[in-house]
C-alpha cells in the first residue's frame, strides 16, 4: 500500500491533487480536492429557493394555492355554462344545405358523434339515423333540440358546452342527410315513424 | 502483521450476471410488445394476458426488479467482498438471496399475467410475494453486513454507504408501502386508502428510484469507475457532502408525482422544494464522477468501458436536472400524465441504470474469466446504436407530450375545447410513437450484441470460481474517537453506527410527511354525499384494478379550466376515502375517469355503450388503442369472495352496516340485474353474472357522489 509514511504529502501525477493518507480501498485512492465553488453555490440557491418558496406559499399564504388558482382562471376565461340549455323549439328552422356547412358537419360527426351511432349513422348504442323512425322527432329543429338539450337518461348527452351553436347546425343536417341512406348493419327502428 | 489467504466467491457474482442479462432482455422485449401496442392495439392478441394493462407491470418490474436489480446485486457482490477484502460472510446466504429473488421473479410475471395485482405502480406485487421480497432483503442485507464487520479494511469506501443506505431504505420502503389485509391468497387490500394511499404509494414509488434505481448504481459508480479508469476519487469531501444531503433530502420529495392533485396544498410544496434542492446533492455524484476522469479523457475514446460509464452518469445527470424541474408546478401542468414522464424514466432507465450495468458486465465478466473483452469493436457498436436507440426512444416522446399537452389545453375563441375528443390527441401521436418504438428496438439490437460479445469472452475464458487473495487481519481499533480523527471518519469505521444514522436520516422526512396526513383529520376534508361502493361496484372495481386500467386512464381531474371543462369538478380529497387502493394513476393513454358515471356529464356513456367498447373499442373508433376486453362479457364473477371483502372493508374501517357482509350478494344481485335489464332494452343479451356487469356498475359509479354534493366551488359553471 502506497501509505503516508514519513508524513510527506502525496500528490496524484497527472493533476497534482493531494491524495488523502489511508484513503486506499482495493487500490481507488481519494482526493483531497474541496467541493467545487460553483456547485456548493447551486446547493445554497436551491436551499435558499426552497425554504423562500415555503414560507410564500405556506407560512404567509401569499402565493395561491391550486384552487384558488383554478378560481382564477375560470374568472379570467369568463366561463359561463348555463345548468339546462333551453329547449329548441323554433320549427321554421331550415337545414343548411351548402357543401361546406355539409362537410363542416362530417368532421364533427366522424370525431363526436359516430362513437354511439356508427359512421353511417346505422346505430348501435344510439339509435339508427337513417330509417323513418325517431325518438324524439324527425324535424331538423328536433335534431338541433336533442344535440342542445340531450336525453342523458339514454346516454345522450347535452353538447351544448362543447359544440357552438353553428356547430350544432352543421351537424344537425349533416344528420339530416344521412335519412334514407343504407349502410350495412343497421339497428331495428326505434321510436315512432315520421310522418 | 501476517497477510491472511481468502478467496472471492466468483461464481455468485457470474450468476447475478447471467441472470441480469436474462431478464434484461425479456423485460425489454416486453417493453417493445407494449410500444407496438400503441401502434397495432390488436396485439394485445384478445385475450387476458397480454393486454397492456397486464403486462406493463410485467415491463416495469422486469425492467427493474430484474434487470437492474441483478445488475446490482452482481455488481455490489463483486465489489463488496474487494472494497472489504474478504469473502462474503456466508455463501448459503448468497444463494439464497439469488435463486430467491430469481424465484420471486418468476412469481412476478406469472402473477401479473393472471391479473393478480395490488394496482400500485411498481408495487403491483400481492401480499405472499411482498412477504418473500422483504425476507430475500432481508437476507441480502444480513449478507452485506455480516461482510462488512468481517473485513479486513479498517474504514469502509464510500460505495458501501451507498449500499447500506439502499439495503435500509428500501426495506423500509417497501414494507411500509406494501401493508395491506389479505382477503384471500391473491388478494388483499392496502391498509391505506385514497390520498393517504396515493401518499404512501409515491413515496414509496419515488425512493425505489432513489434508492433502488440511483443509489446503488452511484455506489456501483464509485467502485468501477476509479477501478476502469484507474485513477483517484476526485473529492473525498464532495462524497461526504453529496451522499447525506442526497439520502437525506430524497425521501422528502415523493409528493412531486401528486401536484395538482387532490394532496394537500402543504404536502405538494414539499413535494416541490425538497426536488429543486435535490439538483446539486444528486450532480454531486456526477461531477464526482466525471473529474475522476480528468487526465484519462484519452482512453475514455479507447475504452468500451469508460464510454458506456460516461453516457451513464451524463444521461444521470440530465434526468436529475430533468427531475427537479417536472416538479416545479409550471413544468409539471404540462408534463405531469404525458410521455414526458415516460421519456424522463427512460433516459434513468436506459442511459443511466443499462449503460453503467453494461459498463459493470464488460468490466467484471473478463476479469472473473481471466480473459480479454471478446471484441472491442462489436462493444463499441452495442454503445453507439444503444445511445441511438435512446435518443430515438426519448426525442419523440418529449415531441409528442408538449403536442398533447398543448391539444389538451387549447381552447378555440369561442371558449370551447379545441379538441374536446381525447382520442384526437392520442391519433396525433402515432408517428411519435412509431419512431418510439423503433428507438426501443435499437437498445434492444444493442443489448443483443452485447450479449453475443459477452458470450464469446466467456467461452474464450477460463472461470475462475474461487478468486484468491491476501490482507492483513483487521486490528481492532477502539470504539471512540482517535485524536485528529473526524466524525465521519470514526463513523466510517464504525459500519453499525453508520447504518443507524442512515435509517435516522431517511425516517424523518418520511415520517413528517406521512404521519400528520394520517393523523390530523382536517387534512382530508370529508364530503357527506360520499359513500362505500355497494358490492357489484367493489367487485367492478377489483376488476378494473386487475386488468390494471390504470396503467392507461387517471382518476383524477385536476384543477385546470382545460381538465373541468373536459371531464367535470376537479378532485377532492374527501371523495378517495373508500378506495383501498387509490387508483389516481400517473399517464393518460386514455381519457380521466372520475367524472365517468356522472349522468349529466361530458363523459358520460350509457350501459350498453360500455358493453360495445369493451366487446370491440375499434368498431366505435377505428382509432382507439383501447385492447378488447371480452373475456369481462363471458366470465362469471366470482360471488364468493364478495362477504370477505365486506368484511375486511369494515375492517379497515370502511362504513358498511354490521353484518352487511352476509346480504351484500343479494344487493349484488338486484344491482346486477338491473344493469342486465337495462341493457336487453337496447337489445343486448347478457347474464347479470357476468364480470362486465360489474365492471359498468363501478364505471356508472365513478363521480356519482362528488356530483351529488354540489360543492359550489368546484361547479363547470365558473361562477
Amino acid at each position: 500500500m502506497k501509505m503516508n509514511e514519513n508524513n510527506t504529502v502525496e500528490k496524484d501525477e497527472l493533476t497534482g491533487d493531494k491524495l488523502l493518507a489511508g484513503h486506499d480501498y482495493d487500490n481507488i485512492r481519494e482526493l483531497d480536492n474541496n467541493l467545487p465553488k460553483w456547485w456548493v453555490w447551486l446547493f445554497i440557491i436551491t436551499v435558499v429557493w426552497g425554504v423562500a418558496y415555503v414560507i410564500v406559499y405556506d407560512v404567509l399564504k401569499a402565493a395561491p394555492y391550486q384552487q384558488e388558482e383554478w378560481k382564477n382562471e375560470m374568472a379570467a376565461a369568463g366561463t359561463v355554462t348555463p345548468g339546462q340549455p333551453a329547449a329548441v323549439t323554433d320549427t321554421t328552422l331550415l337545414a343548411l344545405t351548402d357543401q361546406a356547412s355539409l362537410d363542416a358537419g362530417k368532421d364533427i360527426w366522424l370525431k363526436q358523434c359516430k362513437v354511439c351511432h356508427l359512421e353511417g349513422g346505422q346505430g348501435l348504442v344510439g339509435p339508427n339515423l337513417t330509417d323513418d323512425f325517431s325518438i324524439h322527432g324527425c324535424k331538423y329543429y328536433n335534431v338541433v333540440n336533442i344535440i342542445v338539450v340531450g336525453a342523458p337518461e339514454k346516454g345522450m348527452i347535452s353538447w351544448k358546452a362543447q359544440l357552438t351553436d353553428d356547430q350544432i347546425k352543421k351537424v344537425s343536417s349533416y344528420v339530416m342527410t344521412l335519412k334514407g341512406t343504407t349502410p350495412p348493419n343497421p339497428k331495428a327502428p326505434q321510436g315512432d315513424p315520421c310522418k | 502483521m501476517e497477510n491472511q489467504t481468502f478467496y472471492y466467491d466468483n461464481k455468485i457474482v457470474r450468476n447475478f450476471a447471467y441472470a441480469t442479462l436474462l431478464w434484461g432482455v425479456v423485460g425489454m422485449v416486453v417493453g417493445l410488445l407494449l410500444a407496438l401496442q400503441f401502434i397495432w392495439p390488436s396485439l394485445s392478441f384478445g385475450i387476458p394476458y397480454t393486454t397492456f394493462g397486464r403486462i406493463r407491470p410485467i415491463h416495469t418490474n422486469a425492467v427493474i426488479f430484474a434487470f437492474v436489480g441483478n445488475g446490482m446485486f452482481t455488481g455490489i457482490y463483486y465489489s463488496l467482498q474487494r472494497l472489504c477484502k474478504a469473502r462474503m460472510f456466508n455463501d448459503l446466504l448468497s444463494k439464497i438471496n439469488f435463486w430467491g429473488w430469481q424465484f420471486i421473479i418468476v412469481c412476478a410475471a406469472l402473477t401479473f399475467v393472471f391479473g393478480i395485482t395490488t394496482g400500485k405502480e411498481y408495487a403491483e406485487l400481492e401480499w405472499p410475494v411482498d412477504i418473500l421480497v422483504a425476507v430475500i432483503w432481508i437476507v441480502f442485507g444480513w449478507n452485506m453486513i455480516g461482510t462488512i464487520i468481517k473485513r479486513r479494511t479498517s474504514h469502509i469506501y464510500v460505495a458501501i454507504w451507498f449500499y447500506i443506505a439502499t439495503f435500509v431504505t428500501i426495506a423500509v420502503l417497501h414494507v411500509t408501502n406494501s401493508l395491506a389485509i389479505p382477503v384471500g391468497l391473491f388478494k388483499s387490500y392496502p391498509i391505506y386508502a385514497g390520498v393517504q394511499d396515493a401518499l404512501v404509494q409515491w413515496w414509496y414509488g419515488h425512493n425505489a428510484v432513489a434508492f433502488f434505481l440511483t443509489t446503488p448504481f452511484l455506489g456501483l459508480m464509485y467502485y468501477f469507475l476509479p477501478k476502469a479508469a484507474n485513477r483517484p476519487i476526485f473529492s473525498y469531501k464532495l462524497s461526504i457532502v453529496h451522499f447525506w444531503a442526497l439520502i437525506f433530502l430524497y425521501i422528502w420529495a415523493g409528493p412531486h408525482h401528486l401536484l395538482y392533485s387532490a394532496l394537500p396544498g402543504w404536502a405538494q410544496s414539499l413535494g416541490v422544494v425538497f426536488s429543486v434542492m435535490l439538483i446539486a446533492p444528486s450532480w454531486g455524484g456526477m461531477v464526482n464522477g466525471l473529474l475522476t476522469l480528468r487526465g484519462a479523457w484519452d482512453r475514455v475514446r479507447e475504452d468500451p468501458v469508460l464510454k458506456f460509464m460516461v453516457v451513464a452518469v451524463t444521461a444521470y445527470g440530465m434526468s436529475t436536472f430533468e427531475g427537479p424541474m417536472m416538479s416545479t408546478k409550471t413544468v409539471n401542468a404540462i408534463s405531469h400524465f404525458t410521455d414526458w414522464t415516460v421519456g424522463h424514466a427512460h433516459i434513468g432507465a436506459l442511459g443511466w441504470n443499462g449503460f453503467l450495468t453494461f459498463a459493470v458486465l464488460y468490466y467484471l465478466i473478463p476479469r472473473i474469466f481471466q480473459t480479454q473483452l471478446y471484441s472491442k469493436k462489436v462493444a463499441n457498436l452495442h454503445f453507439w446504436i444503444a445511445t441511438l436507440g435512446i435518443i430515438f426512444y426519448a426525442v419523440p416522446l418529449y415531441w409528442g407530450a408538449i403536442t398533447q399537452a398543448s391539444m389538451w389545453k387549447e381552447f378555440t375563441a369561442d371558449g370551447m375545447l379545441k379538441y374536446p375528443n381525447f382520442l384526437e390527441t392520442v391519433t396525433q401521436l402515432q408517428p411519435m410513437y412509431a419512431a418510439r418504438a423503433i428507438g426501443g428496438a435499437l437498445y434492444i439490437v444493442g443489448i443483443v450484441l452485447g450479449i453475443y460479445n459477452l458470450v464469446l469472452t466467456i467461452k474464450g475464458g477460463n472461470f475462475l470460481a474461487e478468486e484468491a487473495a491476501s490482507a492483513p487481519a483487521l486490528v481492532k481499533a477502539g470504539g471512540k474517537r482517535g485524536s485528529g480523527e473526524g466524525i465521519h471518519r470514526w463513523l466510517e469505521r464504525r459500519p453499525v453506527q453508520f447504518t443507524v444514522v442512515a435509517l435516522v436520516a431517511i425516517l424523518i422526512g418520511g415520517l413528517i410527511e406521512i404521519v400528520p396526513l394520517y393523523l390530523i383529520k382536517t387534512n382530508i376534508p370529508t364530503i357527506a354525499s360520499v359513500k362505500p361502493y355497494t358490492p357489484l361496484e367493489l367487485q367492478g372495481r377489483d376488476i378494473y384494478v386487475r386488468e390494471g386500467c390504470y396503467t392507461c386512464h387517471s382518476q383524477q381531474v385536476r384543477p385546470f379550466r382545460s381538465e373541468t371543462e373536459r371531464y367535470g369538478e376537479y378532485a377532492k380529497a374527501g371523495e378517495y376515502v373508500y378506495d383501498h387502493p387509490f387508483q389516481w394513476g400517473s399517464k393518460r393513454n386514455g381519457p380521466d375517469l372520475s367524472r365517468e358515471g356522472v349522468v349529466s356529464g361530458r363523459q358520460y356513456k350509457p350501459n350498453s355503450w360500455h358493453y360495445n367498447h369493451m366487446l370491440n373499442p375499434q368498431l366505435l373508433n377505428e382509432q382507439s388503442i383501447m385492447p378488447v376486453y371480452k373475456w369481462l362479457i363471458s366470465d362469471d364473477l366470482d360471488l364468493s369472495t364478495t362477504a370477505k371483502k365486506i368484511r375486511v372493508m369494515q375492517f379497515l374501517g370502511v362504513p358498511y352496516p354490521a353484518g352487511y357482509d352476509k346480504i351484500a350478494n343479494d344487493d349484488l344481485m338486484i344491482q346486477a340485474r338491473a344493469i342486465a335489464d337495462d341493457l336487453k332494452s337496447q337489445g343486448i343479451q347478457v347474464e347479470p353474472t357476468k364480470e362486465i356487469i360489474a365492471m359498468i356498475a363501478y364505471l356508472q359509479r365513478l363521480g356519482k357522489d362528488v356530483h351529488a354534493a354540489g360543492n359550489p366551488t368546484a361547479s363547470i359553471t365558473g361562477k
